[in-house]
């Protein structure tokens, strides 16, 4: 009996609390929906009266959203492909390799993780205008592999860590070079490990702001976060529908993703939780 | 096929040595067998002779070339892990294949040499299965069809049968042997296992803590051992080694262990008599028996019966000796039996090194050394 009750109180704070994190994401995507006149009414109603796909369009055609749609694409992508080559490669230094100092600079690593990072934006910013890469995309790439790579590096470390070093050595004996055997046989069996990384990396380079603020002040280089907020946020007017419609684009590619690669997610984290 | 030799073959991690100077000369098509028991450094051995550990010093060769500097890649070796070692993402069929793959064999001859080595393994209805849908001895024979496919000069196999149940393991090992002999390639095995590098050896490499102790065929092994390390390590159960002492007296030599005197053969007496050298004397439990009639008496203090045979623990004068005894024995516990040794199957050891100093019965040159 008293299973029972714990069971019902359980699914009724479960539910609660998948209600509370849902709404937003439910109002957000119906109020898109909705015509502006709909938008302010009280009391305001749950569902719209008429659906209308009207800013969608004007979004789509009449503003750079779809500029800054392909720069976050662009720069995501780039970011995740740096951090998981270079990750990758790391971790398996550190996992394989005998040096002086091994330890020492995961622990290093680690400990750049562990700053602020808005500590590091002005800094980095005045790096950027002297190699000449502010305003640019690459600016960003920078900025987020810099902050990106030591969680990439430690996750992948403890899955490489997991990986028998004899697997490796039979590629080597079986006429495989280094890179090889990298190839062959680390990588395949990291993949889970890899894709939690290469998620990890796309969420954080798509929904970055502050940086993306700070170094990327060009129209041309604006990736969807400080775009949009500029573009539909002024200090007069917050354009709620369109910011909606953006909003609902801006967690499509994501949630594309995440729904492919859930299983391969929770696998991740949950190996690199246990052996990390 | 080929010879393989260590010369001078060091080996240190860090400023721990793990061998310090190894020299071992393994004959074209031989079979053998490192043995010796965890951290002796035959694993070491055999990964250095794979290239997958370079030594600190001294030189390897695999034939007429000197090995050191090549990859392991190179060596054109193949080698079996204990682990087995199977790529998980590959089906049988690709594990099989890979060695070809990397090596650069044409892809057209590719299913041919996968089908003969499958038919020698028995593997044809695997092929396509993954690895961990195969049970640990067909797992076995996916790590050797793997192995075999390349036609290698070497083979090296790091107890590739420890993970394997007793009975698989004892048909492994006469496929390996009946593979042996089918191949005639030179094979190096690292085992901890007595019985498999007794069985399957032609020669086999003792090791402790880094160092060879001795190189012998596996009844040289087991009947002259060089030292008290091999002694002891091989054989179940093990040699009994006790401290004994050599009296030379009147012309005629004995034997002095736990009070008692054996009297040693005659070929064995030597011009200086008046002569006691302290040693230690190793019997192995069937040169120890039930005498009839007078002799030395010994107090039983165990009976331990396996069914065809018991192993009794027996007490000569604070001495105990372990003796092979028929399975059906009668024996009460703390009964006196007289007892025999055979003298011509004793073997004796120097107290302090260790070192074996008598030979057998038909080179009695040597044995007059304990009366040096």
């Amino acid at each position: 009996m008293t299973s029972r009750l714990s069971t019902v109180i359980l699914n009724i704070v479960t539910w609660t609390l998948v209600a509370v994190i849902a709404f937003p994401l439910v109002w957000m995507v119906l109020t898109s929906l909705k015509p502006q006149s709909e938008l302010f009414t009280i009391p305001p109603g749950f569902l719209p009266r008429e659906v209308t796909f009207e800013h969608y369009r004007i979004l789509l055609t009449d503003t750079p959203f779809l500029r800054y749609f392909v720069n976050s694409a662009i720069l995501a992508t780039s970011t995740t492909l740096l951090v998981v080559t270079v990750g990758a490669l790391g971790a398996y230094s550190l996992v394989r390799f005998r040096y002086r100092g091994r330890e020492t600079l995961a622990g290093l690593v680690l400990f750049t993780y562990l700053l602020p990072s808005v500590v590091l934006i002005i800094p980095l910013y005045l790096m950027m205008v002297k190699i000449g890469l502010s305003n640019t995309l690459a600016s960003l790439v920078i900025a987020y592999t810099t902050f990106s790579l030591p969680y990439a590096l430690w996750l992948l470390r403890s899955f490489m860590a997991g990986i028998p070093e004899d697997l490796e050595s039979a590629a080597l004996v079986d006429g495989a070079s280094r890179m090889g055997a990298f190839f062959d046989v680390i990588l395949p069996q990291a993949l889970p490990g890899i894709i939690s990384t290469a998620l990890f990396t796309f969420i954080l380079a798509w929904n970055e702001y502050l940086y993306a603020l700070v170094l990327v002040n060009s129209d041309q280089s604006r990736p969807l976060t400080t775009g949009v907020m500029n573009m539909l946020i002024t200090a007069f007017n917050i354009d709620w529908s369109l910011l909606m419609a953006a909003s609902v684009m801006m967690s499509i590619p994501l949630i594309i993703i995440f729904a492919f690669l859930q299983s391969y997610l929770t696998r991740g984290f949950g190996a690199g939780g246990v052996k990390g | 096929m080929v010879n393989v030799i260590f010369n001078k073959v060091q080996k240190a991690f860090g400023s721990v040595v793990a061998i310090p100077d190894l020299n071992l000369e393994i004959g074209s098509g031989e079979f053998v067998s490192l043995l010796g028991p965890s951290g002796c450094g035959k694993t070491t051995t055999l990964r250095m002779l794979a290239g997958l550990e370079q030594p600190t010093g001294g030189e390897i060769r695999i034939g007429e070339r000197a090995v050191n500097n090549v990859a392991p890649g190179e060596r054109d070796i193949a080698m079996v892990f204990q682990s087995y070692a199977l790529y998980p993402h590959m089906t049988v069929g690709q594990n099989i294949a890979y060695p070809l793959k990397k090596r650069g064999v044409p892809k057209s001859e590719h299913p041919a040499r996968i089908k003969a080595v499958a038919d020698l393994l028995q593997l044809g209805p695997l092929l396509e299965r993954r690895p961990k849908q195969l049970s640990g001895g067909q797992q076995q024979r996916v790590a050797l069809g793997r192995a075999l496919v390349r036609d290698p000069k070497v083979f090296l196999l790091d107890e590739p049968l420890s993970n394997l149940d007793a009975k698989l393991r004892a048909h492994m090992r006469t496929e390996l042997i009946e593979l042996h002999r089918r191949l005639g390639k030179t094979m190096v095995y690292v085992t901890h296992d007595q019985l498999e590098a007794m069985t399957m050896s032609t020669r086999i490499a003792v090791m402790h803590q880094g160092h060879l102790q001795q190189f012998a065929t596996p009844s040289e092994i087991y009947n002259r051992p060089a030292n008290t390390f091999v002694a002891s390590f091989i054989g179940t159960p093990s040699m009994t080694l006790v401290e004994a002492e050599i009296e030379m007296a009147e012309g005629a030599a004995f034997l002095l262990v736990g009070g008692q005197r054996f009297p040693l053969p005659p070929s064995l007496v030597m011009a200086d008599s008046r002569h006691r050298r302290p040693i230690t004397l190793g019997v192995r439990p069937e040169d120890i028996s039930i005498a009839s009639g007078e002799a030395a008496r010994a107090s039983v203090k165990l009976v331990e019966p396996t069914g065809h045979e018991s192993i009794v623990t027996l007490d000569l004068g604070g001495a105990h000796f372990v003796m092979r005894a028929a399975g059906d024995v009668a024996l009460r516990l703390g009964e006196a039996v007289p007892i025999a040794l055979r003298i011509d199957r004793l073997h004796f050891f120097d107290r302090e090194s260790g070192q074996r100093i008598n030979t057998d019965a038909e080179r009695p040159a040597e044995f007059r050394s304990i009366a040096r």
